[in-house]
């Protein structure tokens, strides 16, 4: 052995074969052992090492002709080349076909020698790392030794490792057991195959390893789809899609875990969702049908990884609840059908809607974690079955009893907090309703018959739910109601300082005025009846104290509704007889005793037919027939004749006389009114802005403003020609299709 | 029809072109006194206006205002006679009236209305009128004068200060002027039946939008396959003709 040390050049192939090749073959031998314990156990001293790094630099630095650094680099080169062509790749080989496992264990055993051998040669050529790689832009040592595996060995067994690799993981997808950490380590030879990126790890495994997962997982949907129902099916899907995520974390490398997912939510899911969603017997509407919670939470956590996965789930939930919700209407349907009275009153069936309603939103919020494609489902569901009228009487008006019910003394027994909840649900109901003006329409009648007949229950409750309709529907839904509410509130305030004005005269009549504002209130006949005196001096009194307070004001008298008390005196005994303002005073007549004929009260008080018969009817065909009519009938004719009833008694002392009312419940074509109202001015508002429109964009930016009903297209049209008639519009004379603002009309306002 | 209120006397003393061009040809080329003659002598004795209601297109009212049906000529009619057309079936009477102007009031033409259309048409004789006649048929309009001339005959028609016209009179005055080949036959004839069989109470009077748009909606649509590419969503004709194209669909059906 020469060294520097003496002073002598070393020659190339001195150096080489007498130092470097020994201490590399030494160094493969004890990596060629199998046991694990040879690589780290015997190795030589490191002084050894020196001796080699130390001849390697030498002969680096050996001047020219004698610089030795090109050959060495390529020696290196070489025979790692060689080695690996010469002894691990025929080892590889041999083990080729011999199974998967043994293939890839004795890869990995000549993968972690040569990973060992390449950092051994690394240390023994640094010098050339240090400054002949670097100054002439070569790989490093390290990825030298690297390329060559790749090219020796990688490549040349490559397909072989991986469906080795694939068939383990089928295996494991059986259920087999298999050895993980021999397959994480060729992973990581992938990875490494890669030199700084992903691509050989991408190509040679992954890419084959979600081609065959797209085949294995097609099989098993074919395989389950035949015979599993849907919950049991998505059982296993989910089991499935978890040990695949599983499986990534545990040997393979996280940028598959994406992919791989796509795959199986693809073969599993993807293909097969209108199959499950549909599947006679277990689909999706057979488990809303029968509330299976778990497994439709299930369905909605899986499909929510499609994209727009959701969407088709959802509109079977539509459907679903559209047809109970018309199950509640075929039910009603049967009912009047049957032969059941059809009244303004439902409450059996406004109950089972509010009921579905209730349920749903429950299974929207802990089923389908309140994904707003369901609440969207929901609405639109609610929005066909709540249009949805049967009978002689809209769902608007059944809703607005069904309130009534609620409000009015004596209807239903409830807590403050059933009342508070009911009413709650109701509006949300009510929130379905294309034509809440209707809605509006009755339920101010229902509320003024409550107010005026003292029939309410709660002033709070009145008050709660007209402020939760505002809430729905803006102030200007509300105004009316609680302009009522409030004519009542200033009406019991101003009540005890008239009254005290009352007390100042000597009036045996005990007399109240309750103000009610126009506007606010339906409209009432006021019929101008002729009263006895003493009920119109208190009248005067009334009148004198009111337009001393207020002077703008006038008042029309509407006898029509106001409520009285008549002690009625029949021989020894006296009744309270709790009866209407008119019935007062057409009892009153009869205070001379004399009989009167119908057509003579008629003129004496000064009332119609239509009046006076329902208050005839009252008195003489009742219950309690105060009065005697000859003849004697159910009905009353103009030619019959009325007395008192001399033999009339009765056990209570109290009594009420009910009157037949003459008042509509409400007001139809106030409400048709009103809507053409309200489309001329919103036509008048839009084109004032606009100057000119084409029809479509009118029509459409009309219904937008419309909030609380929804005419057809040809109503609309009807108001914009009625509009064009009084030179508010007229037609554009370029387009026929488009309308212009027109200032005639204009001057006016 | 002749109207000569106190007004457009006085408007037609102020207006330059009758008083000072009194007696002798003017420039224009025309007799102006002869013009005004005519239109003296046409005119009610009386001098009062006649007004006009339901379908005759003369007569003359009585103090109280009752419709007298006459038979001896006044005014308008008077002309007719001397020109020999009918007014009662005669387009070309509504066309004298429209080219000669007579656009204020409906059912009458006021003097300085006549005068200014003598001018125009070159005419101060029953002679010259004669020459006009064979002219005024409506086959000579363009499509722009006509449908000038097609809403003269609406608003010529009124009934004093109404703005619609009874249905029968719009049938009638349909049949009339829209005969000729402006638009089908099978057009003409299937609307009139329409409007004459709907029982749609609010088509008992027609206003000046939907007699206008029935034109306009006809050459747009001129024939029965045309119909066929209407849509009700788009259009903004009015409801009169959606109706009309509805009532169309219900005959084919039934065929």
């Amino acid at each position: 052995m020469s060294t520097k040390r003496d002073g002598n050049i070393i020659q190339l192939e001195d150096g080489w074969n007498n130092v470097i090749r020994q201490g590399v073959s030494r160094r493969s031998e004890s990596a060629a052992s199998s046991s694990s314990r040879a690589l780290h156990g015997s190795l030589p001293p490191p002084s050894s090492d020196q001796y080699y790094f130390r001849t390697c630099y030498d002969m680096c630095t050996q001047r020219s002709p004698y610089n030795w650094s090109r050959d060495l680099y390529t020696r290196h080169g070489e025979t790692i080349q060689t080695y690996l062509r010469s002894t691990v790749l025929p080892a590889l080989q041999d083990k080729t076909g011999q199974g998967g496992t043994i293939l890839l264990n004795e890869l990995k055993h000549r993968w972690s020698n040569h990973q060992i051998m390449n950092k051994w040669l690394k240390k023994f050529f640094t010098y050339l790392d240090r400054y002949y790689v670097k100054h002439h832009s070569l790989p490093t040592l390290e990825q030298a030794g690297l390329q060559h595996f790749k090219t020796e060995i990688y490549q040349n067994s490559k397909e072989n490792t991986t469906t080795a690799i694939i068939s383990l993981i089928d295996e494991e997808r059986e259920g087999e057991i298999i050895d993980k950490t021999l397959v994480k380590s060729i992973v990581e030879l992938y990875e490494s195959m890669g030199m700084g990126s992903l691509d050989s790890y991408t190509n040679d495994l992954e890419q084959p390893l979600l081609e065959s997962t797209r085949a294995y997982y097609g099989r098993k949907r074919e395989d389950w789809i035949a015979r599993d129902s849907t919950p049991d099916y998505l059982i296993k899907a989910e089991k499935a899609l978890g040990e695949e995520k599983t499986r990534v974390v545990e040997y393979l490398n996280p940028a598959t875990e994406p992919k791989i997912r796509r795959v199986v939510e693809d073969e599993i899911l993807q293909k097969v969702q209108m199959n499950l969603l549909e599947k006679e017997g277990s689909g999706c509407s057979v488990l809303l049908a029968n509330d299976k919670t778990e497994d439709l939470q299930r369905m909605f956590q899986l499909f929510s990884r499609l994209d727009s996965g959701l969407q088709p789930m959802a509109n079977i939930v539509e459907k679903f609840i559209t047809s109970q919700g018309n199950t509640c209407i075929d039910k009603r349907q049967a009912r009047l059908d049957s032969g059941e009275k059809d009244k303004n009153d439902d409450p059996e069936f406004v109950k089972s809607l509010i009921d579905l309603h209730e349920k749903y939103l429950g299974v929207i919020r802990e089923t389908f974690s309140n994904h707003h494609l369901f609440g969207k489902a929901l609405k639109n569901s609610f929005e066909e079955i709540v249009n949805n009228d049967v009978g002689q009487f809209s769902n608007a008006e059944l809703m607005s009893t069904f309130c009534d019910r609620i409000l009015k003394s004596g209807g239903e027994k409830l807590s403050e907090t059933e009342v508070e909840q009911s009413l709650d649900r109701i509006v949300q109901l009510f929130s379905f309703l294309t034509d809440k003006d209707m809605f509006a329409e009755i339920y101010r009648n229902q509320l003024a018959k409550r107010l005026l007949n003292q029939r309410s229950a709660s002033d709070d409750a009145e008050k709660a739910m007209i402020a939760k309709l505002k809430v729905q529907c803006g102030t200007q839904f509300t105004s009316k109601m609680e302009g009522m509410l409030n004519d009542l509130a200033v009406g019991s305030e101003q009540k005890s300082e008239f009254d005290q004005r009352m007390e100042q005269q000597e009036t045996k009549l005990s007399f109240g005025v309750q103000v009610l504002t126009i506007g606010n209130w339906p409209s009432y006949k006021a019929p101008e009846v002729a009263l006895p005196p003493q009920m119109r001096k208190c009248m005067e009194l009334f009148k004198e104290w009111h337009d001393a307070k207020h002077q703008k004001r006038r008042l029309t008298w509407v006898h029509s509704l106001g409520n009285a008390t008549v002690r009625a005196t029949y021989g020894k005994k006296s009744y309270d007889l709790q009866v209407t303002t008119l019935q007062a005073v057409v009892l009153n007549a009869f205070n001379d005793g004399k009989t009167y004929g119908f057509t003579e009260l008629k003129e004496k008080l000064n009332l119609d037919d239509i009046t006076l018969k329902p208050l005839m009817h009252s008195l003489s065909c009742g219950k309690h027939k105060v009065v005697t009519k000859s003849p004697a009938s159910n009905k009353i004719q103009s030619t019959d004749s009325f007395s008192p009833n001399a033999k009339f008694t009765c056990n209570m002392r109290k009594i009420r006389i009910p009157v037949a009312s003459v008042e509509s419940s409400h007001n139809k074509s106030r409400v048709e009114e009103d809507r053409s109202v309200a489309i001329e001015a919103a036509i008048v508002r839009i084109m004032k802005a606009r100057k000119t429109l084409p029809h479509q964009q009118l029509v459409a930016e009309v219904l937008s403003q419309l909030a609380f009903f929804k005419p057809q297209p040809r109503v609309i049209k009807k108001r914009i020609e009625a509009l064009i008639d009084r030179e508010y519009l007229e037609r554009s004379s370029e387009n026929t299709q488009q309308y212009n603002v027109s200032l005639l009309g204009f001057i006016e306002i | 029809m002749w109207g000569s209120p106190s007004s457009s006397n006085s408007s037609s003393r102020r207006k330059g072109v009758s008083s000072s061009r009194r007696g002798g040809s003017s420039s224009s080329g025309i007799n102006e006194s002869k013009a005004e003659k005519l239109f003296e002598d046409l005119c009610d004795d009386d001098d009062n206006a006649a007004s006009m209601e339901g379908e005759i297109l003369c007569g003359v009212v009585d103090d109280n205002n009752n419709m007298i049906a006459t038979t001896s000529s006044t005014g308008i009619c008077k002309l007719c006679e001397q020109l020999s057309m009918d007014p009662l079936e005669d387009v070309r009477v509504l066309v004298l009236l429209w080219k000669l102007g007579a656009n204020k009031k409906p059912a009458e033409i006021q003097k300085e209305e006549w005068m200014e259309g003598c001018h125009k048409l070159q005419v101060d004789s029953i002679d010259k009128f004669r020459k006009l006649v064979p002219g005024l048929d409506t086959g000579f309009l363009d499509r722009e004068e006509f449908s000038d001339f097609y809403k003269f005959c609406f608003q010529f028609n009124r009934a004093g200060t109404h703005k619609t016209l009874e249905k029968d009179l719009v049938v009638a005055l349909l049949k009339m002027c829209l005969v000729g080949g402006r638009i089908t036959a099978h057009r003409l004839d299937t609307f009139c039946e329409f409007l004459e069989t709907t029982k749609d109470e609010g088509y008992s009077k027609i206003t000046l939008d939907q007699w206008r748009s029935f034109l306009d909606f006809s050459y747009e649509y001129p024939d029965a396959k045309a119909l066929k590419a209407y849509d009700e969503g788009m259009s903004a004709w009015p409801v009169l003709m959606d109706e009309y194209v509805e009532y169309m669909e219900n005959l084919e059906k039934k065929k």
